[in-house]
């Protein structure tokens, strides 16, 4: 069944691009003529999905199987998902116009929290049922991965299977598995049995988990004699040999991230102790300089972008950067073509780098100090000084930068006022810098931002345990910093996160199966878009809590005893318990851990044997 | 020297929900994959010297779209148009490609535009009644709607700005064809003479398809195409 929308419809929604396809490089095949039906699903706008780099992996990679068609679904804005239940047309795939319910696979990526009632949502719109136990033999399977699906059980009562890892690696498993699956002709569980073998895969209906009085997990174990009881993360060993999309479509409507992204690595050899993405991308994996130029020359040439942005967790890290950026700027000058470079690190931050860089293009420069004391930044692993930060911006202005963005977080464990108090020193030493080093005009002209954003402990990282301040805390925090940059300078623009979003995402962060009826009533409740202020919900959040005897802050600002089964555990992602929990003891007395390129830590990830890991000595 | 191009293109359905600055992107990003060697202009900011005839409504298919590029040296207009239409989306396509010589902006050349606009009566009407209802709005003296300006709503009087316009029923629907003016100053979108005729007669009408035919530049007194020689500054041999 193919969709047609109407022109009246579509000129009376926001942006009807979003939902026309046809762009340039967009994949055609004969639906007809391929085993698989494979709808990539991103619960989220068309700009926000079309700028996130794993779907486009993933469509390329399924693509260039000859069995399979991958196809895209993104949520449609309110404007228009609207229209579409009011008329009764079925969410639709860009590629064929082909409701959600006629795939073979439907695969949804978990990037942040907030967006899980957006899957409800998009499940619903495009006739598939939203609980797994109610699908049958006419429905598709319905997937997920990414960052959120290492801790998967809030979202288990509506996915019928998570993939743990890089989806590359495992997809074309599931694909084939499905092709001889159908094949064979057996039951829906048939082939959820028969992917739960697969490494990385779990299929959440096959584990039961089992609460004590107090709330707290007893355990998670596997139901059935296929399902293995630890489900372990899946790599790429080697990013060179693995496809990599240059022919990636090209929006006609602008969308976030509107350019060519150039992923140098995966992991960071950083261990900062908040971030789970320094954990969970374990090990540190480069691309060649060689292959990166390639690929940037021809995404270059097959899509006609103005910009090529470096993506990784830390882009002055990449142990060839000087080369690659030599390399890349022969190429984006001759094209005219701007080079980004983000998350540069503030403290081995280039000037020459940037001078060369800057030759194309000068945007605003971003500095994560994290934390305002030394003290914090010492607990958190971020290995930074002031002087550092006053260096690195003394460099930029300098250099002509004209606008400086300092990022900080607020609540981090063992935080007190005075580390609050210690960022309102430290920025206050940037505005200082900047008027010593620019000109009057210059300075004046000059836009000096702070954000302040909420800690959130997510797991897998160290500070998986520890519990989020209040939101009455927080705010009080907030408060704090907001007037000591008033007394200070009245020169620096400071914005924080949404409180109440903050103290959600925790909640999910870290939450367990019983979540999934809560997040099934808030859906019901209306709530979707989670993450835009204008469409956050809430109150109705915390009635869908109240109402299934859930208690927020038993997720959100509670300490864990480091014994407590955790609703993960049977995630094995590499990185062993017992590093996370010496990681958590050495936080608390402010006492660093050297990066991996400085020698082994021993965190578990070397298991894998790739990357950095097999060159570093302990 | 650089060496200018005008070129025609059409869009069709699959594309027209493209709004005016993803279509300068769209061109940008297709002249950068061609590999035509593009005039930029100087600064920090090189931008492709490229100008558009008139910009497109959202929603809108055209037969007929004109723009000018300057290129850094001489390629044989018919290069130019098979290299752009290898280079091009699916739904787009450059129908001619010609010199031109001058240095006149091409939005200031277009004069006029011809649409056709298919249509729904949400009454029964006859083709008698139909005709009728056209015949008033060519007849009245003025005919004022509310047009969205950068200043917000503000009265315009429409009918200096219609040509000519005619009206059939094809397959159940009625086709609306105008010839309407267009260009930099007393531009007229097909949707806001639509909106003024259906003000004028208190009829309800639902637009289904909106189509710019061809677009018209004023040359001595003369309607021409903006692709003739004399309005692209070439002697006429």
């Amino acid at each position: 069944m193919k969709i047609e929308l109407d022109d009246a419809m579509l000129l009376s929604v926001e942006k009807p691009a979003r939902y026309t396809g046809n762009e340039l490089n967009m994949v055609r095949k004969d639906p007809e003529a391929v085993q698989v039906r494979y709808a990539f699903c991103f619960p989220d706008t068309y700009e926000v999905g079309m700028s996130h780099l794993g779907m486009k992996i993933l469509y390329h990679v399924l693509n260039l199987r000859e069995d399979t068609y991958c196809e895209r679904v993104f949520a449609p804005w309110t404007d228009m998902a609207e229209k579409m239940r009011a008329e009764n047309i079925p969410l639709f795939s860009l590629e064929t116009c082909t409701p959600l319910r006629e795939f073979d696979l439907v695969g949804f990526t978990l990037q942040y929290e907030m967006s899980y009632t957006n899957i409800l949502d998009m499940l619903d719109m495009g006739g598939i049922p939203v609980l797994s136990s109610e699908r049958g033999d006419s429905d598709p399977f319905v997937m997920a991965g990414g960052p959120c699906a290492v801790n998967p059980e809030p979202l288990a009562d509506f996915i019928d299977l998570f993939v743990i890892g890089e989806g590359e690696e495992v997809i074309g498993e599931l694909v084939d598995a499905h092709v001889a699956w159908k094949k064979s002709g057996a039951s829906r569980e048939a082939y959820l049995e028969s992917v739960c073998a697969i490494e990385g895969v779990y299929v959440p209906s096959f584990y039961a988990p089992s609460h004590q009085e107090d709330g707290t997990l007893l355990s998670i174990v596997p139901n059935r004699a296929c399902a293995p009881a630890s489900i372990r993360r899946r790599i790429v060993k080697d990013l060179d040999a693995v496809p990599f999309p240059e022919n990636i479509i090209v929006p006609f409507t602008q969308t976030v991230h509107d350019r060519i992204m150039l992923e140098l690595f995966r992991g960071c050899i950083r261990g900062c102790r908040f971030c789970q993405a320094g954990i969970i991308y374990r090990p540190v994996r480069e691309r060649s300089v060689k292959n990166l130029t390639g690929i940037a020359t021809r995404s270059i040439c097959q899509t006609g972008y103005e910009e090529v942005s470096l993506m990784s967790l830390s882009t002055s890290d990449y142990s060839g950067l000087s080369e690659l950026t030599d390399a890349l700027l022969k190429v984006t000058d001759d094209q005219k073509v701007s080079l980004a470079l983000p998350s540069l690190r503030v403290d081995n931050f280039s000037l020459n780098l940037m001078e060369r860089v800057s030759k194309v293009r000068k945007s605003g420069l971003t500095f994560a100090p994290e934390a305002g004391s030394q003290r914090l930044r010492d607990v958190i692993n971020k290995g930074v000084t002031d002087e550092d930060l006053i260096q690195s911006v003394c460099l930029a202005v300098a250099g002509g930068w004209s606008s400086v963005k300092l990022y900080f977080m607020l609540g981090l464990p063992t935080e007190t006022m005075e580390d609050v108090e210690a960022i309102a020193n430290l920025a206050f030493r940037v505005v200082d810098t900047c008027r010593g080093m620019a000109d009057g005009s210059v300075f004046r002209g000059m836009k000096i931002s702070l954000s302040a954003a909420t800690f959130v402990p997510k797991p897998f990282t160290p500070f998986q345990w520890e519990p989020q301040d209040t939101m009455a805390q927080m705010q009080q925090k907030q408060q704090f910093l907001r007037e000591k940059l008033r007394q200070i300078s009245r020169r620096v623009e400071l914005s924080w996160h949404d409180n109440e979003t903050s103290f959600l995402e925790a909640v999910l962060a870290r939450g367990d199966r019983r979540l999934g009826k809560v997040i099934l009533d808030a859906w019901r409740g209306g709530c979707r878009f989670d993450s835009w202020r204008e469409h956050f919900r809430y109150s109705v959040w915390m009635k869908a809590m109240a109402d299934n005897g859930l208690d927020p802050a038993f997720y959100a600002n509670r300490r864990r005893p480091v014994e407590e089964v955790l609703p993960w555990d049977h995630i094995d992602m590499g990185v062993t318990r017992a590093f996370l929990t010496s990681e958590l003891e050495k936080a608390t007395q402010a006492e660093l851990t050297r990066n991996c390129a400085n020698g082994c830590m021993g965190c578990g990830a070397a298991s894998y044997g790739a990357g950095i890991c097999p060159k570093t000595p302990r | 020297m650089s060496f200018g191009i005008r070129f025609r293109f059409s869009r069709d359905a699959t594309l027209k929900y493209i709004a005016h600055l993803d279509m300068l992107r769209l061109f940008e990003r297709t002249l950068r994959r061609s590999g035509l060697p593009v005039a930029h202009s100087q600064g920090f900011n090189p931008r492709m010297k490229l100008v558009f005839g008139l910009p497109m409504a959202m929603g809108l298919t055209s037969g007929s779209e004109y723009a000018d590029v300057e290129l850094e040296r001489e390629v044989a207009p018919d290069l130019f148009l098979q290299t752009m239409n290898r280079s091009l989306p699916q739904g787009m396509k450059i129908l001619a490609a010609v010199p031109v010589a001058t240095n006149e902006n091409i939005m200031l050349r277009i004069g006029a535009a011809r649409y056709w606009v298919l249509f729904r009566s949400e009454r029964q009407i006859s083709a008698d009644e139909m005709q009728d209802l056209l015949q008033r709005l060519i007849d009245a003296e003025s005919v004022p709607v509310m047009k969205k300006g950068k200043k917000g709503l503000h009265e315009v009087n429409v009918r200096p700005l219609v040509f000519s316009a005619a009206v059939a029923k094809v397959d159940g629907e009625w086709l609306l064809e105008a010839f309407l003016s267009a260009g930099a100053n007393d531009n007229l979108r097909p949707d806001l003479f639509m909106e003024a005729w259906q003000h004028l007669v208190s009829r309800t009408f639902q637009i289904r398809a909106m189509h710019r035919e061809e677009l018209y530049a004023s040359m001595d007194n003369e309607w021409v195409e903006p692709t003739d020689p004399r309005a692209c500054g070439v002697p006429v041999s």
